[in-house]
């Protein structure tokens, strides 16, 4: 049954505990023994969700067109250079229409649940389920059917974007100030991502990674650029990801 | 951290928005912009958000994919406010059985099947769409998401205090932690204060749109009184004290509703215009989907808001669905005299409509429930009317 | 550390509810094992986890791969006037309660009636409802789909009851409907199958 309250862990959090263990948190998984084939891999990039903004002094978050539309731009040319250097090639996809479209939602919703148990039960250590304890085991599946997604597309994997970028206000860095006399961190601005590859002839979750607190401003070209090396941080075939393991940071 | 307290309490003071002056003249209707696009910083992040959440709605399993439905709809919004106005607005019916309807700044309106359930005719329904609409042409979303920021700020620094009292202990920390508690219940208090101002401006374009309709525009007092009489059944039914009365509830997004009632009664009566209510039109409308509503409703487990609901529904006559969805009601609170009452109001829809096989379902069960034996003379018709029932089987070996 | 943690304490108290963290536990495959503090016993044919969280007094859940993606849950003897699980809020939204002269065609409407108010959804439906045996004694095993609200996963979900000595016992599962209910679904049977009471 599920009951508690489904706290996103994504979701924004005004004040946060800081240097409690309970708190330690992994930020990548890969799939053990998995290997990106080198410079050939045609991957769909999932309609990305990206959202940036200013947080004022209370934490809300303050939505900026602006900022969000320069954002998307340069995400997108940083992930197909970052993509070619790898040998990659990038497929946008299409927005569907009609029952496909419906397929789509079903999808991204699953992967919201997805991402969510995988940070939630095997990268947050005090909260791990025992069969996700195992050494290097990584096994998390979106089922065969997300091939679905790709049909006529040819594509081999399909990469899930979520991005969000809050950017503190002058009144929020204030807060911090006081706030740290207290014994409470405020994070002044949130910087959270999570990517994912999905293998669409298995279903299976190859790579995870969910960082919470990101560099790079987004709204300047290089900034997305750092952000986009972040994201893909041990992605499968990149040089940091030489050890297949559930790396803790 | 004293002289913090008095900053705090000055800024929550300030943020509170004064509510305006009873008896403010009806607005003359402001000519109609025509398509409009968001200006400034705060107003377009807020219509790129909207976009995105509308983005989803459209795909989402909470919405009621029925275009006659969605079509009538928007004749309504057109017959309340006119026809320039209405083109821009998008309507999706979403499953909640609350009563409420709410419209985006973008023209994106969403009607909950819960008020669908509650108007008696088109002119209440005209009446809350007009109210949604007003708050889009005033483009309350933007002011009141303006006001929320300095409100949310008030409350971290509010909170960040707290923290600190209890860090730094001593005999005064329990009274801080309280008055931390009280400023941001201000705070919070504001931003409620200042939506209950937007509601009444509201109000008040809404009924300037029934004074140029084709509708009486005193039904829109009719729908308050009758809501403020559910919720206070509601409260009876769970022991709670009533809500209404003109205390405004602290966190009461929404003016008082007697208050709100009255205003809204004085200003119909002052335009002495009578009209149409509707009411066929909106019974055709509805006729497919109201016995889903009423069974959701029925899942809410509030006996007391449910049976004041069905009575106001019926008026003075009880057609066969309310008869049939009050059965469902006191056999599902199921105390042994309820299943008795169950069973007369199933007798008393089956004597207006034979064929209902559910009410034979229901009789059988209330009267097994009850322990009479013509529990299984009841169930069998039931099976008899309604051979592929998804409970078919199962109710067989009840009457083994 | 002390001061810390009061002043956690304290902003979660004014600002946020921290969801409590109970350790999660190994449930070994082939093994019989009491579950929900009561005389229900179940021997799974495959590993599961045990949640540290409970839905409530009566009740534990099991799952695979987290709750969201896989959920066993069981109810080991709630008794007259009991709710299925801990109430959200039970001024606001009180759930309705069990009772021992409930039918066995009452269940499906209880269980879909607490679901709706608890997960705040009117998309929750009762898809079947059949006669079975369970734990020796006349049951009913009934299937269902819903949504929660705001989240676009439809999940369905299976379930079997029985009313022993005036109690209500009953193992359910859900998973959403994309992929992880079909492949879940012959674990959870083997679950239900082995099922036994203690009387």
């Amino acid at each position: 049954m599920l009951l508690r309250l489904w706290v996103p862990i994504l979701a924004s959090v005004c004040l946060v505990a800081s240097g409690s263990p309970a708190t330690a948190q992994e930020k990548s998984g890969i799939k053990p023994g998995f290997v990106l084939p080198q410079r050939s891999a045609r991957i769909l990039l999932i309609r990305p969700t990206i959202k940036v903004g200013a947080q004022s002094t209370g934490g809300m978050f303050e939505p900026n067109a602006d900022w969000t539309a320069q954002a998307k731009e340069n995400l997108a040319v940083a992930l197909a250079a970052a993509q070619t250097k790898l040998g990659n090639e990038i497929l946008i996809a299409d927005e569907p229409i009609g029952p496909a479209a419906t397929t789509m939602a079903d999808y991204r919703a699953l992967f919201s649940v997805l991402a969510d148990s995988v940070i939630r039960y095997q990268f947050f250590v005090g909260n791990r389920l025992p069969t996700k304890k195992r050494k290097d085991a990584f096994e998390w599946t979106m089922g065969p059917g997300v091939a679905d997604l790709a049909k006529g597309t040819g594509a081999d994997y399909a990469l899930f974007l979520f991005n969000e970028d809050q950017y503190g206000s002058t009144g929020r860095k204030i807060l911090q100030a006081f706030a740290a006399m207290a014994y409470v961190s405020v994070k002044s601005g949130e910087h959270k991502g999570f990517a994912g590859l999905v293998d669409l002839h298995t279903g299976d979750l190859v790579w995870l990674n969910a960082d919470l607190a990101m560099g790079g401003d987004v709204r300047t070209p290089d900034g997305a650029q750092k952000r986009v090396s972040q994201l893909l941080k041990n992605f499968p075939g990149s040089s940091q990801s030489a050890a297949p393991a559930s790396a803790a940071k | 951290m004293r002289a913090l307290w008095k900053v705090l309490a000055a800024m929550a003071i300030v943020v509170a928005a004064p509510l305006a002056a009873k008896g403010d003249p009806l607005p003359t209707l402001p000519p109609y912009a025509g398509a409009y696009q968001p200006q400034g910083m705060d107003e377009r992040g807020l219509w790129m958000m909207v976009d995105e959440d509308e983005r989803r709605l459209r795909d989402s399993k909470a919405v009621v994919s029925d275009p006659k439905l969605q079509s009538y709809l928007h004749d309504v919004v057109c017959r309340a406010v006119g026809a320039p106005r209405c083109d821009s607005v998008r309507i999706y019916v979403v499953r909640n059985a609350a009563f409420n309807a709410s419209m985006a700044p973008n023209g994106m309106l969403v009607v909950q099947t819960g008020l669908l359930l509650r108007v008696r005719n088109e002119a209440e329904l005209a009446a809350v769409l007009g109210h949604e609409f007003a708050h889009f042409e005033l483009r309350h979303s933007l002011v009141g998401f303006k006001q929320k920021r300095s409100a949310t700020d008030v409350m971290a620094w509010a909170g960040v205090a707290a923290a600190g009292a209890y860090t730094y202990g001593g005999t005064g920390a329990y009274n801080t932690v309280r008055t931390a508690q009280s400023v941001q219940n201000a705070a919070f208090g504001s931003i409620f204060a200042f939506s209950r101002e937007q509601e009444r401006q509201a109000d008040l374009l809404s009924m300037a749109y029934l004074k140029a309709s084709s509708y009486d525009p005193r039904c829109f007092a009719d729908l308050w009184g009758r809501v403020m009489d559910e919720a206070d059944a509601t409260a009876r039914g769970r022991r709670q004290r009533s809500t209404r009365y003109d205390r405004v509830a602290f966190f009461a997004t929404h003016p008082a509703t007697l208050e709100r009632a009255t205003y809204l009664r004085e200003l119909a009566i002052a335009m002495d215009k009578s009209g149409e209510d509707g009411r066929a039109r909106l019974d055709a409308a509805m006729v497919a989907w109201r016995p889903q509503l009423l069974a959701d409703q029925i899942k809410l487990n509030d006996f007391e808001g449910t049976d004041y609901l069905l009575g106001e529904l019926a008026g003075a006559q009880w057609t066969a669905d309310l008869l049939f969805a009050r059965g469902e009601l006191y056999r599902s609170r199921g105390n042994p005299r309820d299943l008795v009452s169950a069973a007369g109001f199933y007798r008393a829809a089956l004597e207006q409509e034979p064929s209902n096989a559910d009410a034979y379902r229901g009789l059988g069960l209330a009267q097994m429930r009850s322990r009479d034996p013509a529990a299984a003379d009841s169930l069998r018709r039931y099976l008899a009317m309604k051979p592929n029932a998804v409970d078919s089987a199962m109710i067989s070996t009840l009457i083994q | 550390m002390k001061r810390t943690s009061f002043s956690i304490f304290a902003a979660a108290l004014l600002l946020h509810a921290a969801p409590g963290l109970a350790s999660n536990t190994l449930i070994p495959s082939g093994v019989p094992v009491a579950v929900a503090k009561s005389p229900l016993t179940v021997t799974p044919d495959r590993e599961w986890n045990k949640m540290g969280a409970r839905p409530g007094r009566n009740s534990e859940t099991w799952t695979i791969d987290g709750d969201g993606l896989n959920d066993v849950t069981f109810y080991g003897g709630i008794e007259t006037g009991r709710t299925l699980f801990r109430e959200v809020s039970k001024k606001a939204k009180p759930l309705p309660h069990f009772s021992a002269t409930m039918l066995l065609t009452d269940l499906p409407t209880l269980f879909a009636d607490s679901y709706s108010i608890a997960l705040d959804t009117q998309l929750m439906t009762i898809d079947s409802v059949e006669p079975t045996a369970f734990l020796g004694q006349k049951g009913i095993r009934f299937a269902f789909t819903f949504s929660r609200l705001n989240e676009e996963v439809r999940r369905k979900g299976e379930a079997v009851a029985a009313i022993v000595d005036g109690k209500l016992y009953m193992i359910t599962f859900e998973a959403p409907d994309v992929f992880y209910f079909q492949r879940d679904q012959p674990a959870y049977r083997a679950i239900v199958t082995a099922a036994t009471i203690a009387r």
